[in-house]
């Protein structure tokens, strides 16, 4: 049978609060895209659930010279619509843009998404390219975790159970302005892709001086693909070079066979929508 | 325990309810007697719930009923009333022959609303983007899309 608690809170004070007091127990609950069909389907039980919904002194798009801050409750339509964002991250506009649908993402906030850490995870690949950092808040104080070491497993990561995530950081520079996001779904709305890609760019003087490439639903945490950015690092920018080192992304993925998409076509089609990300990028310098 | 009250104005009436916390706002609605949002999948991927919650556009079955106490929810019915653009979807919808079973209209016509409130225009690419969310299993997408383009058109029309 299912047996719920609910708390509703309206500042973080009271949301750390009823963390501390919950701890394993507790499910923040936001949009609430994910939590009610993981009840429905009986994934989670027994739990309380911490209505972070109207904690507003969350939901924000702020910047300094150097970084960007998004807060946890700041929701996918907000990130769409963010100038900040087109100019300093177009990889995670981009991927607000293909994320569920219109409707979906009033609702859905970046906190949740990368908190729930599923492989898919839409707004995954863009952070993991662009660097960032998870801001964490408990009653102890605040942590910095580094988005590469954020994700440990399937729908698990690096938060303890009275830790909620407070922001996140991305830092402004040439290369994250020049990023891209291509997710393949079965569907153009609420799709669950099959492979998505991110990647960032700095090319100066034709050179490659900088390169981070991300890829969701080919491992089980979303993955950077260094072997690649490697073989790229300090070549020549050209559609060869390019498609040589995709080609190699088999290297850094370890996908799975599932109902949306066999080991083998993930395999093939994360090269191609690496190389697709990367020329995109190349044809806006 | 385990029951939690709520206080919900729907299509401006005042509602107070027992609810238990996991409950969706989609079965409180309907609970409630407002059966225009209808009950498809219930894990958000058809859209025929959606219902317009503190001014957005909602999946009412991926929302808690709890999340919605203290606020102010409208469905296709109610906003038919009070709304104008809704009004005019509603007609336009029959003119068009944009209902063919019935099952998707409520949240095609909710999501339309959602589309021309956030200053959509006359675009079949963004009116298809903007209800991507909605399923329409009798295929009858034209038509829907042509009703949406007709009323954005002739509201940009008047300005």
């Amino acid at each position: 049978m299912k047996s719920f608690n609910y708390i509703s809170v309206v500042t973080l004070n009271q949301a750390l609060e009823a963390l501390q007091q919950e701890k394993e127990n507790a499910c923040l609950v936001a949009g609430a895209t994910n939590v009610l069909p993981f009840i429905r389907y009986k994934k989670i039980n027994n739990k309380t659930l911490i209505n972070i919904r109207n904690l507003k002194e969350l939901r924000y798009i702020q910047e300094t010279d150097e970084k960007i801050f998004i807060g946890s409750l700041t929701t996918i339509t907000d990130l769409e619509k963010s100038d900040i964002l087109k100019k300093y991250a177009p990889a995670l506009v981009d991927a607000a843009r293909n994320f569920a649908d219109p409707t979906t993402r009033n609702s859905a906030t970046i906190g949740g998404n990368i908190a729930n850490a599923s492989p898919a995870a839409d707004t995954a690949p863009p952070l993991l390219a662009l660097d960032a950092v998870v801001v964490s808040v408990s009653k102890s104080g605040e942590r910095k975790i580094p988005i590469d070491e954020f994700f440990t497993g399937v729908n698990m990561t690096a938060l303890k159970p009275e830790e909620m995530i407070k922001e996140i950081e991305i830092p402004k520079n040439p290369a994250n302005s020049h990023s891209h996001f291509i997710k393949l779904g079965l569907r153009n709305a609420m799709a669950i892709s099959i492979v998505s890609a991110a990647a960032v760019l700095e090319i100066e003087s034709g050179k490659i001086k900088k390169v981070r490439i991300a890829l969701g639903s080919v491992a089980p945490t979303p993955v950077r693909g260094r072997t690649v950015e490697k073989l790229l690092m300090g070549q020549d920018f050209s559609d060869k070079v390019i498609e040589k080192a995709s080609s190699r992304i088999h290297e850094d993925i370890s996908p799975i066979s599932d109902i949306r998409a066999s080991r083998e076509y993930r395999q093939t089609v994360a090269s191609v929508v690496v190389k697709r990300a990367l020329q995109k990028i190349g044809g806006i310098y | 325990m385990n029951e939690i009250n709520i206080t919900v104005t729907v299509n401006g009436t005042e509602i107070n309810a027992k609810v238990k916390p996991e409950l969706s706002l989609l079965r409180f609605l309907r609970g409630q007697g407002f059966y225009d949002v209808k009950c498809g999948c219930e894990m958000g991927d058809c859209g025929t719930c959606t219902v317009i919650l503190n001014g957005q556009a909602v999946k009412s079955c991926i929302t808690l009923a709890a999340q919605a106490d203290g606020g102010t929810v409208w469905t296709d019915k109610g906003l038919g009333v009070c709304d104008d653009i809704t009004k005019r979807l509603q007609k336009a919808f029959v003119e068009h022959g944009a209902i063919q079973c019935g099952f998707c209209t409520p949240g095609m016509i909710v999501a339309g609303k959602a589309y021309i409130d956030n200053g959509g225009r006359a675009d079949r690419e963004e009116i298809k983007k903007a209800i991507s969310g909605n399923l329409c299993r009798c295929t009858g997408y034209k038509k829907i899309v042509d009703a949406i383009f007709d009323v954005a058109e002739k509201i940009r029309k008047q300005e």
